[in-house]
């Protein structure tokens, strides 16, 4: 089947047709970087299958059969979800405030069924979804500058600061990042950014002695200075490093690694797996992951920048904009550059919600795709019917 | 969608500004994965060296493995000093998350060590990181059963087998070979000022125990051996995971000392005292060897090693008996008569003739002062032989100023008095006083001329004459000899090395016709049936073998006659005994102290004769002698003569077998 078949009404809608032009390079991609992390679960389990590498491969067997799901979904489905996905996430933000469970110090957690989860996850994707299709249905110049922009701001602000007050300062950072990545793609202008940049560098000391709790304070003071305590606060950082650093080329060998399999490795499942894979793997495993992370973010991308709805083109390109940011964060914060703020190497880390978020993304992104030359019609926003 | 051709434009617009922007994103984001890549290489590159040491200092530590002490022998390879198995239960308070929890769970199961709480906290507080605290040691094995049970299910808490020091003679050795125990903050900073720097890690090991007294002080660097170190690998909590033996290096055990010592004859020494309070030396006095050294009572050193309780330390060092006092070198006492044949090798020196002969009649004049002889009656007319068989005291004022103090106190030096034996090695060594002119001189400001009456003291032994049991010893040895200014000492080999004291032995410097006529003297005491130890000489070990002895009385305090046995027992008297045997070739010289034990020939000498029977019985050379045939009985008239045995000049020490455990 070539590429014009898709040009054809009618052809297109069909789900053989659909599935051939899913980006197959990409999926293997994901499932080379996925099978590494699964390698490295298996080691810093003490070279076991349990408790972490088994289940971390149902759980992206799975989320791939989900994944490929959702990529012969109608892009209608995905614009016209948009708006009631975003409002769900937030109704379950304002429930965890109020019901919550309390784990670890931080209310995060809805439990149903026996199943917990953090509606914040959600909403790192339903910003994304209801931004793009504000966007879609918003003009070029109004996506410039002007007063419409108080909604994405608001879109943006109102589930950071819910999700900061629980707290979690991660996720709160990463869903504004994800946000400011879309309103800028749509084309926010530039002084604007220069000045909003300008903005957070006097708010961020503010924020700093006012707004953080006493522990987030503390790992930003710990990530300045780690030495000053290696045995307290700085210890994660500290053996992260040590753990990284004494990797060497080739590593050390998968399940050799004396930092992680002796426990001096903090989370080394979750947040600091990428400090296992250089250590047991060294810079030849290290320099492999961000390639694969390269090539998985540069693909999405140019996916993302194929599609001839301004909806798709934002959507895909966002879902991609919050996992190259876990990336860059984890990866810093790993190896001293970043605060430790808790967030994980996506697919390469243990966890069963993120590797979900993360594949809807690239569902999404592989959806937009497929769905290349579908034109959305571009309602009359709710602004226009007033012009 | 008022006007299509601009939102066509607009539709443009919109994705031309995307194309730009998602251009400049991917960019940022290859950016930001070439900074990590960079960020890898730095760490791992630049810093790899650094962060590798870190690493391995995380993974791997090394464990302090104490080496066993060194063993302490006696000359026939007896073990006085060993190392047996204890059980013991640590705390590693790394792995401990409640402290106070956890000793009640150890004090459940093990009730005692309930009241060592304060002291188990405060050693927990002092260890070092990795190095567990001792909470009990030396546990009985249904004790040690118990919580090896239950250690498995306490985090932190270690059942384990040790070496504990045992001394097995008890208190035989209390004061000789002394004990161990913990190294205290003095001790240890002695150490560190030796090494100049870092104190040797074993000295922090929970386990160690340094020498605090007698041999095993003196020679504890060499019974201590070197530590060996197991690098173990442990996990981030301290546990450890594995254990490395190529990176391990053994422990290197002590050197065992082998001593001049002979247990069997110690123990007898010990046993004749019971709970008499004094002190025996036995010396070999042709090789300076001591062979049995005790001072009684004694003490266990058992209890000192793992730490001795409070009131049972009152109890010994409350005791009137002062059994923590080594009496063998740390009391001095007037040696009374025993030091007479020195005075009379004094006088032969001076010129006088052994044969001049003085009139006793119990009281001696000089001036206005009148001295006493011992037996009120007096001895008669006696000569210097007789003298001293009778233990005259007249004879010896009369002459003694013939000799002066000076010369007294020459002889005295010569023959081991005022002087301490380095090669002992036996700290706390007391060097009594000699007088002469120069230390009256010297000590008495007021009064600094010497008077012919203090001399008359000094020849008895009396006076401001003090001397130890050590070198009462070495005195009756030099004595025995003859030749040689033999030195005691106690160690025959450390490790597998000779000792070697007897080269350097000096020449005694003193004719040796002037020694026979003062070993005449003491074979009369002993052998005469008038002499002042006659009774209580006798060996009965057949007519070769006779001993020669001289008793001596110390006075404690002047007393009037008539309450002399309404005296406390602190008041009495000292009773000495000084002796050697066989006669005719002088081998062992002992000399014993019997504090408060009223006159020398009344509790000193059957002590001294048990002792030195048991000494005799031993030697294989005096049982030939004993057993053998009786070729021609040594008549006493020619031991008289000197002309002894020609064996005198031949003996040599004979070589002993080695014995001792190679390990």
């Amino acid at each position: 089947m070539v590429d014009s078949a898709l040009s054809r009404p009618g052809q297109r809608e069909r789900y053989d047709s659909k599935l051939a032009q899913i980006d197959w390079v990409f999926v293997g991609l994901l499932a080379t970087l996925t099978g590494i992390g699964i390698l490295l679960l298996y080691s810093v389990g003490g070279m076991k299958w349990e408790p972490w590498a088994f289940k971390q491969l149902v759980t992206f067997c799975a989320c791939m059969a989900f994944m490929l799901l959702l990529a012969l979904v109608d892009l209608r489905v995905w614009l016209m979800g948009a708006y009631w996905f975003y409002g769900a996430s937030l109704l379950l933000l304002v429930a965890v405030e109020a019901v919550g469970d309390v784990r670890m110090g931080a209310q995060r957690w809805l439990s149903v069924g026996g199943f917990g989860f953090q509606p914040s996850e959600f909403m790192k994707l339903a910003i994304v979804l209801a931004l793009a299709r504000f966007y879609h249905e918003c003009s070029a110049k109004d996506a410039n500058w002007s007063w419409k922009l108080l909604f994405p701001a608001a879109m943006i602000g109102v589930p950071a600061v819910l999700v900061m007050h629980q707290p979690d300062l991660g996720t709160a950072v990463l869903i504004s990042l994800t946000g400011l990545a879309v309103m800028i793609l749509a084309g926010l202008n530039w002084k604007v950014i220069a000045a909003g940049a300008a903005a957070a560098a006097v708010a961020i000391p503010l924020a700093f002695e006012f707004v953080l709790h006493e522990y987030q304070r503390q790992r930003i003071l710990t990530f300045l200075n780690p030495e000053e305590d290696p045995s307290g606060s700085g210890y994660h950082i500290l053996q992260s490093k040590i753990a990284m650093g004494s990797g060497g080329l080739l590593g050390k060998g998968l399940g050799l690694g004396s930092q992680s399999q002796l426990n001096f490795l903090p989370e080394k499942h979750t947040d600091f797996i990428m400090a296992a894979v250089c250590e047991e793997l060294g810079f030849a495993g290290g320099f492999m992951i961000f390639l694969l992370y390269g090539a998985i973010i540069l693909m999405a991308l140019r996916m993302a920048s194929l599609s001839h709805s301004h909806f798709g083109r934002l959507a895909a390109a966002g879902a991609t904009a919050t996992f190259a940011l876990y990336v860059l964060i984890n990866g810093a914060m790993v190896m001293g550059l970043f605060p430790v703020v808790g967030v994980p190497m996506p697919l390469v880390s243990y966890g069963g919600s993120a590797m979900l978020m993360v594949m809807t993304g690239f569902g999404l992104v592989l959806g937009v795709k497929v769905h290349r030359y579908q034109e959305l019609p571009r309602q009359a926003s709710i602004f226009q019917r007033f012009e | 969608m008022a006007d299509p051709s601009i939102v066509f434009t607009d539709v443009n617009e919109r994705q031309g500004a995307f194309h730009r922007r998602i251009f400049l994103m991917g960019g940022v984001t290859a950016f930001g994965l070439f900074a990590l890549t960079g960020r890898l290489v730095h760490l791992q590159g630049v810093q790899g060296e650094k962060y590798k040491m870190l690493a391995a200092a995380n993974q791997y530590n090394y464990r302090i493995e104490p080496p066993p002490r060194g063993e302490i022998l006696d000359r026939n390879g007896k073990v006085i000093a060993g190392n047996r198995p204890s059980f013991r239960v640590m705390l590693e308070a790394n792995l401990i998350k409640n402290i106070d929890d956890t000793l009640d769970q150890i004090a459940y199961v093990l009730p005692q060590t309930l009241s060592q709480r304060r002291r188990i906290l405060r050693d927990i507080n002092q260890s070092q990181r990795f190095v567990p605290t001792i909470v009990a040691a030396d546990l009985a094995w249904e004790d040690f059963a118990k919580i090896s049970l239950y250690a498995n299910d306490i985090p932190g808490v270690v059942a384990d087998m040790d070496e504990m020091r045992t001394y097995y003679y008890g208190g035989a050795f209390s004061h000789v070979v002394g004990y161990v125990n913990k190294i205290n903050a003095k001790e240890l900073a002695r150490e560190v000022e030796q090494t100049g720097g870092k104190p040797d890690k074993l000295l922090l090991h929970p386990g160690f125990r340094i020498g605090k007294s007698g041999i095993e002080k003196t020679y504890d660097v060499q019974l201590r051996g070197q530590a060996g170190g197991k690098k173990i690998e442990v996990d981030a909590r301290g546990k450890v995971v594995a254990e490395d033996d190529e990176g391990s290096r053994p422990a290197v055990g002590g050197k065992d000392i082998v001593l001049t010592l002979d247990a069997d004859i110690q123990s007898r020494a010990v046993e004749v005292f019971g709970e008499d309070s004094g002190s025996a030396i036995m010396m070999n006095c042709q090789t300076g060897e001591v062979l049995c050294m005790t001072s009684s009572p004694g003490f266990d050193p058992n209890l000192f090693v793992s730490g001795i309780s409070g009131p049972a330390y009152r109890l010994l060092a409350e005791y009137e008996r002062l059994p923590l006092l080594d009496k063998a070198v740390g009391s001095t006492y007037a040696p009374g008569s025993t030091f007479k044949m020195n005075t009379a090798i004094a006088l032969l020196a001076a010129g006088v003739d052994p044969s001049e002969r003085v009139t006793c009649t119990g009281v001696y004049r000089m001036g206005n002062s009148s001295f006493r002889c011992w037996k009120p009656g007096g001895h008669g007319s006696v000569d210097m032989r007789g003298a001293l068989k009778h233990s005259c005291d007249v004879y010896f004022y009369t002459l003694c100023n013939r000799a002066g103090v000076n010369g007294i106190a020459r002889t005295a030096r010569m023959l081991g008095f005022e002087q301490t034996f380095p090669d002992l090695g036996i700290e706390g060594q007391k060097k009594g006083l000699i007088p002469d002119t120069a230390y009256k001189a010297r000590a008495f400001k007021k009064d600094p001329t010497w008077h012919p009456g203090e001399t008359v003291s000094v020849s008895i032994g009396q006076g401001y004459v003090n001397v130890s049991a050590i070198q009462l010893a070495t005195y009756i040895a030099r004595i025995a000899n003859g030749k040689k200014a033999v030195e005691p000492y106690l160690v025959r080999k450390v490790g597998s090395e000779l000792e070697d004291h007897m080269s350097r032995f000096r020449d005694l410097g003193i004719p040796e016709s002037h020694i026979q006529i003062a070993r005449d003297g003491m074979y009369m005491v002993s052998n005469d049936s008038d002499g002042t130890a006659f009774r209580q000489s006798q060996l009965d070990l057949g007519p070769n073998i006779k001993m020669s002895g001289k008793t001596g009385t110390a006075q404690v305090r002047s007393y009037g006659s008539g309450t002399r046995k309404a005296a406390e027992w602190k008041y009495k008297d000292h009773g000495l005994f000084v002796c050697f045997a066989p006669s005719d070739a002088p081998k062992y010289a002992l000399a014993v102290v019997v504090e408060h034990g009223v006159a020398g020939g009344k509790f000193a000498a059957p002590k001294a004769r048990e002792i030195m029977r048991l000494a005799l019985m031993k030697d294989p050379d005096i049982q030939k002698r004993i057993i053998g045939p009786v070729s021609t009985a040594v008549d006493t008239a020619a031991l008289k003569a000197g002309a002894a045995d020609p064996e005198v000049d031949t003996l040599a020490p004979e070589p002993l077998t080695d014995n001792i455990r190679s390990d």
